[in-house]
């Protein structure tokens, strides 16, 4: 064996590729009139998509929609790598779609069996991580900041320094448990780029983090919000969405995307290759992103949407709610990430390995 | 034990179909992953074999031995705190009368199948500061003040002025409790089966000769035993080892695990040669305890036997 | 004649009798305390009337509503169910073999047998799902088979690492076997077939059932190698629970476990009972 080649198509995929040919040859590209089986087998994250989205489209198609759920994007990517195991449409985050595209992992677009695309902000229609959205449309976006316990904490804390460099909150810090991100901000504290490959800067970062140790109670996996909901922790770094879930529960809890400015992600729909059923997958995802259907997934997940055609429809309490849409300001100084490659991946997890190991 | 070429159709129906199973299923998909731990990573999803060392030679950088180390320290804490823990349990079911016995049986193994991610929420919804654990260590506190009001010393604060919560979660201490919790019935299950069929007799002749309780459970029960402790270990020590979840959900900012990192290696760093290599390496570590324990044991019997 | 009656412990008399000792109890009750606070406080919590395990809203059944409308939730449950108990049986098979295997012959590369019968204990979870993963994807197992044969793929990868754990309890087992009864009853005439089955297996039995019991567990627990053989059709329950606790965990996972748990408890009882009563036959027969 010189070389693996992970991805064999399944005699499934097989079979669906050259039906999804047929079908295009043979019919007009219509939603929900295709020699496909009716199912599409969507991939998604939890609590992702509008209480009632998924029998909606059941109701306007007849496509039945299989959801399954995936934890973070490094997951997704594991499962794919060595094939599709049958999905139809993904949700990966911005630096995933690059990664993915890299790997040959994403199916290109027929735009023209999406009209809804026009309901999308065109702020968003050419992005650096998908140049002309070939493969991913934009699903929903946000901010990475503090979410903090306003009764226990003085003031606004605007800034990464209460969390990176300053031991006022000793013990009541919690930082996401994704290396990148983690190391990614210490940067941005630093005053460098967000995306800063410079060996020399990035262990600049680690130690940074290395001496802050102490204060910091434990890099929590995406659930820092309950730690703050239930008093383990004063201050956390976590996804605005999250913390917009516990204010709603708790109103001693607000968000603030600090003055150094954060990490901006967006999510994305895509159809991985060997998807079984393609012509389901543009009907599901031109579902996504119409308008009251949009503005449905809005309302109920409580996430900024780039739909434009949907945030008209949605009220002010969304609209201007600057955990939601952050200030242009906040924004401005803000960075996406960006992948750059098995290096770089590489040498993050040393440094997060001996951030740990510290 | 017996030749195998005494009685060959026995020998080949009882160890083929395990044999089988095993080659097919778990030795042919480890191989893919063996070969791999030599290979290099070539662009994203590929990976070329080209019988390089350079991933074990990574793998063997002081810091990640240094996470090997702490591992096995995580590990060994486990496996002698579940001994000490699961013991009594496993004494108090062999014990139990017949009719208890299956109850106690199901009472030990039931909570293992809840789902151990949730069990693991569960357990932190216990351990953390508002949680249960604190919520009745401050009422034994308020309790003991009234105690102390009424004795009339109220006023010095033997207790400290305020109830301070501990600390349970998010330390090394946490990790260690995690893990107990998750493999003890790994320890009760074998401890259990090596001593049912504990020949009470025995006990009671060293009683009648005149030994302690105590005596006796050391000369009688420990040594009848020692196949349970033994396979118990076996099943706690190294399950423990190899662990991520608990590190990630109960520990601290250092509480990482070789786990971890092997895990990361697979997800998030895109890895899968390193990620082979390290995990290959902690399995000859393994087999390197399992063979140092064989060796023991050999010569344990031949000291036995002579 | 029946030898399992030779195996039967005599009444217990006042020293020996552990479980009436105060320390003893002590011990037990500490012990179940702990194994079970965090149970009790899941199962409370599947009955809290808000979206999140920590703050006390009041009592509520909505969760269980919710649970029991998921079908998503009910198919991975029913899956879970099916995979733990199939592959039971599998492993309880294939390891009880395994065990009287290595502890009955001496054969070329026995210790290199041994070594790699271990070797499912000791690999480290996400390499051996990583390992399926390679091999499912490599020899193109088939995706769509109708239920329940699409659940065969993690069917194996669980009979994979779990029958060595059972062939290390039943071994445990075994060592305290006295040779001399299957050869004494080999002098008598019994045939192999009926040394195994009227010796052999009374006296594995309770290592036959702890090791079950472990198999069951594992196979009822297993996240990690699961989720690398799973596909869109063969959710089971723990990656279903997984991917909607990463970020909070709801009561409506809570209360999914619970029924769980119950559901659990009513088949051992039943299974326990049953039991019980097929071993009734024999004794009588015995006494």
């Amino acid at each position: 064996m010189a070389h693996c080649k992970p991805f064999r198509p399944s005699r499934r995929s097989f079979l669906a590729g050259t039906g999804a040919v047929a079908a295009g040859l043979t019919f007009l590209p219509k939603a929900g009139f295709s020699a496909e089986e009716k199912v599409v087998n969507f991939y998604n994250w939890d609590t992702y998509i509008g209480e009632t989205t998924l029998d909606d489209f059941k109701g306007a198609s007849g496509i039945e929609v299989n959801m399954d759920l995936f934890a973070d994007n490094a997951e997704l990517f594991a499962k794919l790598k060595e094939g599709n195991p049958g999905y139809d449409v993904i949700v990966p985050s911005n630096d995933y779609v690059e990664r993915m595209v890299a790997a040959n992992m994403l199916m290109k677009l027929d735009h023209s069996k999406i009209p809804n695309i026009a309901n999308i902000d065109l702020a968003f229609m050419n992005p650096n991580h998908d140049p002309g959205r070939v493969y991913s449309l934009p699903y929903m976006w946000g901010t990475i900041g503090i979410g903090y316990r306003k009764s226990r904490v003085d003031g606004v804390p605007d800034s990464w320094k209460w969390l990176y460099e300053s031991d006022q909150y000793a013990g009541k810090i919690a930082l996401l448990g994704t290396p990148s991100t983690v190391i990614q901000i210490a940067c941005k504290y630093l005053g460098y780029p967000l995306n800063e490959s410079d060996p020399a800067k990035l262990e600049k970062a680690a130690d940074l983090i290395i001496k802050q140790k102490p204060s910091i109670k434990v890099f929590a996996d995406d659930n820092g919000q309950d730690l703050l909901l239930s008093g383990e922790v004063d201050l956390t770094m976590e996804w605005n969405g999250d913390i917009l879930q516990v204010m709603a529960e708790d109103d001693d809890i607000s968000y603030v995307v600090p003055k150094e400015g954060g990490l901006l992600w967006e999510d994305t729909l895509a159809i991985p290759t060997g998807a079984p059923h393609p012509e389901n997958a543009h009907a599901f995802m031109n579902y996504v992103l119409d308008a009251e259907a949009g503005a449905a997934i809005a309302d109920f997940i409580q996430y900024a949407t780039p739909n434009a055609a949907a945030k008209a429809l949605m009220d002010k309490s969304y609209t201007e709610n600057p955990a939601i849409f952050p200030p242009d300001e906040t924004v401005k100084n803000s960075e996406v990430a960006i992948y750059q490659g098995p290096e770089y991946s590489q040498l993050i997890d040393r440094l997060w390995t001996k951030i740990n190991a510290a | 034990m017996e030749d195998w070429r005494r009685t060959p159709l026995v020998f080949w129906v009882t160890s083929l179909p395990p044999t089988l199973w095993l080659v097919v299923f778990f030795l042919i998909p480890l191989a893919l992953v063996w070969v791999m731990s030599f290979g290099e990573l070539d662009g994203l999803i590929d990976i070329k074999i080209t019988g390089t060392l350079a991933n074990y030679a990574r793998a063997l950088d002081p810091l990640y031995l240094e996470v090997f180390g702490k591992s096995l320290v995580f590990a060994g804490f486990t496996t002698v705190i579940s001994l000490l823990v699961g013991f009594p349990v496993a004494l108090a079911i062999v014990f139990a009368s017949p009719r208890w016995r299956p109850i106690l049986l199901l009472l030990v193994i039931l909570p293992f199948w809840t789902n151990l991610l949730i069990r693991t929420y569960a357990l932190i919804a216990v351990l953390r500061v508002r949680g249960f654990a604190n919520f009745s260590l401050e009422w034994l506190w308020d309790q003991g003040n009234t105690v102390l009001a009424l004795m009339g010393l109220g006023s010095y604060q033997l207790l400290g002025d305020r109830f301070e919560p501990l600390e349970l979660l998010y330390n090394n201490t946490a990790v260690v409790i995690g893990l107990v919790y998750v493999h003890m019935p790994f320890m009760i299950l074998p401890l259990y089966a090596a001593l049912e069929r504990l020949d009470r007799s025995l006990i009671e002749a060293a009683l009648d000769l005149g030994a302690s309780q105590f005596r006796a459970f050391l000369t009688v029960v420990v040594p009848l035993a020692l196949p349970g402790i033994i396979s118990g270990g076996i099943l706690v020590f190294i399950p423990a080892l190899g662990s991520f979840l608990t590190p990630d959900l109960l520990g601290g900012t250092d509480s990482q695990m070789i786990a971890n990192v092997i895990e990361r290696q697979f997800k998030g760093a895109n890895d899968w040669p390193f990620g082979a290599a390290l995990s290959f390496l902690l399995m000859y570590l393994t087999f390197a305890a399992l063979t140092v324990r064989a060796l023991v044991n050999r010569r344990a019997e031949r000291r036995g036997g002579a | 004649m029946n030898l399992a009656a030779l195996f039967r412990h005599r009444e217990p008399i006042g020293p020996l009798e552990y479980t009436r000792r105060t320390w003893m109890r002590l011990t037990l009750l500490a012990t179940f305390v702990f194994l079970y606070a965090p149970i009790v406080t899941l199962v409370a919590f599947s009955f809290n009337d808000s979206r999140r395990n920590i703050v006390w809203r009041g009592f509520s059944l909505k969760y269980y509503e919710k649970a029991l409308a998921n079908d998503g939730l009910i198919e991975a449950f029913v899956n879970s169910l099916t995979i733990a108990f199939v592959q039971t049986i599998i492993a309880t098979i294939l390891g009880a073999l395994t065990a009287l295997l290595l502890w009955r012959f001496r054969f070329p590369f026995r210790g290199g047998y041994e070594g790699a019968m271990a070797l499912p204990i000791v690999i480290p979870e996400i390499c051996m799902g990583v390992a399926m993963l390679a091999f499912f994807s490599r020899v193109g197992w088939p995706t769509d088979l109708p239920w329940p044969l699409n659940l065969s793929a993690i069917t194996i990868a669980h009979v994979s690492f779990s029958f060595p754990f059972v062939a290390v309890v039943v071994r445990a087992r075994l060592e305290g076997f006295n040779r001399e009864f299957s050869e004494a009853a080999q002098d008598l005439g019994a045939s192999e077939w009926q040394v195994f089955r009227d010796v052999m297996v009374p006296f594995m039995r309770p290592g036959l059932v702890a090791g079950a019991l472990l198999a069951f567990t594992l196979s009822l627990d297993d996240f990690v190698i699961t989720f690398f053989t799973s596909g869109p059709d063969t959710v089971t329950f723990p990656v279903k629970v997984y991917s909607m606790v990463r970020f909070s965990v709801t009561p409506e996972v809570n209360a999914a476990s619970t029924v769980l748990i119950a559901l659990t408890v009513v088949l051992t009882v039943l299974a326990l009972w049953l039991q019980s009563r097929a071993k009734l036959k024999p004794e009588e027969v015995a006494g």
